[in-house]
């Protein structure tokens, strides 16, 4: 698809739904945040807000509560609310996708709607102290007993938001002996199972997004498994590769906004600005919209019938040099953050930092290039 | 064009290209020169910009001056074929003072291949085999042509280079809107041939990682190697869709965006494109240190291609400045 032409153009009803989202908008701007409001409620009924208006999940069939358009739908509402610098649509995105690919006709219909509404709060405990990028190292395990139900036991990391979240798509061993990539299987866990225990842990920016999550003896229903036993490893495939869509995350137009600041700044500062910088606010500038060109090039082939494979680890790594060189930048452009109080800013330039990490690190994604997209081969030694 | 029509038109030109790359930094002869750009000639691809409506869009432009890039070639298709014309044609649509006398006109640049400041001097004919005159655009939108002179240095072995007389005739001006849209196009016309070198010699280096052994394996197995060379795709990546997407925007936007996007265009392919050919050559170790190898043409291809029209700093300077400024 790299030599014949492409449409960079948006499709007419594109235009359309941007306008009148745009629209609704103005009748229903983000709410005010008490100061005493913790962020991931106001940030919840923020979702609610949004749902209201049928802005979440348009690209979830419609009788699971979405709207049954594309995924590019959902990417413009993203984008409108990045443009405005409001928080967007809640990341559920990938973990619909995974309830509608594997889940059942009964587990779709009941936990989708649920889940886009907002009645349902969800998190991901996927990874583990002793499982990170070899994600199929993990120990979690469910034992499947006589009667049908499974007794778990593990521990997960980096499950985000846990002490907000009602639901939990869990990944867990339930063969020992199998290798990893069949013996996995996933399960929607309810927090208030006895048995869980949610502690949050600080991340380095002061957030405490992230949590750990002990399972001691938690039991889980047949009926609460997700596909059948064995298909854990590829739901966590197409679950991640989601994930790793930079692109549709609404980022891009947030970038935009702290680039003009940038730009901004360093114009009613010529003259005294250091040696550089003007330099490095361009090359931020040329980063950005090489991932605005590069987001609307995965567009267009995503029209033309492409379907998403292992060149999104192309767009990870290219959104988090965007991403770090950018809040590189802006601490240098504003070191007030530095040894002031420190603001939005420099939290979220420790964001940026994780940017390398989260959703498969970087070498991960180098892995993936050279094996899946360059067909390099694999090393004899190991 | 249709799409078929495209892709035999690209076809034709994909199969030249195989027919008269360079194999060899020695192979480059007067003689050959002149054959391989007769059997471009007879392709036909001077009128894919010269008419208005334009035979070609922009991003089939871009993408046959890529295809023209992934082989070492010394034929002007970018100076003869889709700049000169394209210059032509935009002048018939602002003031067109006279013909011009050539009959296969190149562009003109500043001796040191950017677009000229008011006082530019030292005019070359850039990208000239074939060509029998050169067209100028000044600082301020006039057009001049100017006769060929002797051969110019160049550190790009391919490129044909002249002098240019330093008195042109004059030939019309470029409205400010047309010169706007004639800097974006060339800087993605340039860009996309530079993309094209880039795509095609990591390519060749990720080939030769699965073929050549050491320790008993092939080095493309060793993952020092193969993050060099997945971090070379990334970049040829954003290379391809900002060079591809400031194409477009050229067809369907206005000036002044397009113009913004060829900037960064230009400015991702200047460092990344190097960059990629360096990871390429140090896949390929020592061969590609040799005058033999074709390595130093498709680096000094993008060498001097990432100065030409508007250099890094050209271009993060103008880009750093806020969008109401500009």
């Amino acid at each position: 698809m790299t030599d014949t032409p492409l449409d960079f153009g948006d499709p007419e009803d594109l235009e359309r739904l941007r306008h009148d989202f745009r629209a609704w908008l103005v009748d229903h701007p983000l709410p005010e945040r008490p100061a005493d409001e913790p962020l991931p409620v106001f940030l919840h009924r923020w979702h609610r807000q949004l749902h209201s208006g049928g802005w979440v999940g348009l690209d979830v069939p419609e009788q699971y509560g979405g709207r049954g358009l594309t995924a590019l739908h959902q990417v413009t509402v993203s984008d409108e609310l990045g443009a405005r610098g409001v928080p967007g649509v809640p990341r559920i995105g990938y973990l619909a996708h995974a309830l509608l690919r594997f889940g059942s006709e009964e587990q779709r219909r009941r936990l989708l709607p649920r889940m886009l509404s907002g009645d349902d709060v969800w998190c991901q405990g996927f990874s583990e102290p002793g499982a990170g990028s070899d994600l199929a190292g993990m120990s979690t395990y469910a034992e499947r007993h006589p009667e049908g139900h499974y007794i778990v036991n593990g521990q997960k990391l980096w499950t985000s938001y846990a002490q907000y979240s009602g639901l939990c798509l869990l990944l867990a061993r339930t063969d020992r002996a199998a290798p990893a990539h069949t013996s996995i299987s996933t399960f929607v866990l309810p927090l208030d199972r006895p048995g869980v225990t949610v502690r949050p842990l600080r991340a380095a920016n002061g957030d405490d997004e992230f949590c750990e999550l002990f399972l001691d003896d938690v039991r889980l229903e047949e009926s609460e498994r997700i596909g059948a036993e064995g298909d854990g490893w590829p739901l966590a495939m197409t679950t991640v590769a989601y994930e790793r869509n930079a692109l549709d995350t609404g980022h891009l137009s947030k970038y935009g906004l702290l680039i003009e600041r940038l730009r901004r700044a360093a114009h009613e500062r010529r003259g005294t600005l250091p040696d550089g910088l003007l330099s490095d606010i361009g090359r931020c500038a040329v980063d950005y919209q090489v991932l605005v060109a590069h987001a609307r090039r995965r567009t267009a082939e995503r029209l033309a019938g492409q379907s998403a494979g292992p060149e999104s680890s192309v767009d990870k790594l290219l959104m988090t040099r965007a991403e770090q060189r950018l809040y590189e930048t802006a601490l240098k452009v504003f070191p007030e953050e530095l040894y002031g109080e420190g603001g939005e800013v420099l939290g979220d330039y420790f964001y940026a930092r994780a940017a390398s990490v989260y959703g498969g690190t970087s070498q991960i994604q180098r892995n993936i290039i050279a094996k899946r997209l360059l067909g390099l081969p694999a090393d004899r030694r190991a | 064009m249709e799409r078929d029509e495209f892709t035999l038109v690209r076809d034709m030109l994909r199969a030249f290209a195989t027919r008269f790359r360079t194999g060899s930094a020695d192979d480059v002869k007067a003689q050959t020169r002149a054959d391989a750009q007769r059997a471009l000639d007879d392709l036909g691809l001077t009128g894919l910009r010269r008419t208005s409506p334009p035979a070609a869009t922009v991003q089939e432009c871009a993408l046959l001056a890529e295809e023209h890039g992934r082989q070492p070639l010394t034929t002007s298709l970018l100076g003869t074929a889709l700049l000169a014309p394209e210059l032509l044609r935009l002048l018939d649509d602002g003031e067109r003072a006279d013909p011009v006398h050539g009959d296969r006109p190149t562009v003109a640049l500043a001796g040191d291949l950017r677009f000229p400041d008011p006082d530019a001097v030292g005019l070359v004919a850039w990208d000239c085999d074939g060509a029998d005159t050169a067209l100028f655009v000044h600082a301020e939108g006039r057009v001049t042509e100017h006769e060929l002179g002797a051969p110019a240095p160049t550190a790009d072995l391919l490129r044909g280079v002249r002098r240019a007389s330093a008195e042109g005739r004059p030939v019309g001006r470029l409205t400010p809107g047309a010169h706007r849209s004639w800097q974006a196009y060339a800087l993605v016309v340039v860009a996309s041939e530079l993309v094209g070198a880039a795509r095609s010699f990591v390519g060749q280096s990720v080939d030769y990682a699965r073929e050549r052994q050491q320790y008993g394996q092939p080095i493309g197995s060793f993952q020092a190697v193969q993050h060099q060379l997945a971090d070379a795709t990334v970049l040829v990546e954003a290379c391809t869709s900002a060079a591809r997407y400031a194409a477009w925007c050229l067809d369907s936007e206005t000036p002044d965006r397009a113009l913004t996007a060829a900037r960064v265009a230009k400015a991702e392919v200047n460092s990344s494109a190097v960059e990629a050919v360096y990871a390429g050559m140090q896949v390929f170790g020592g061969i590609a240190q040799t005058w033999e190898h074709v390595a130093h043409l498709y680096l000094r291809r993008v060498l001097v291609g990432a100065t030409a029209l508007a250099t890094t700093a050209d271009l993060l300077t103008v880009l750093a400045a806020p969008e109401a400024t500009r």
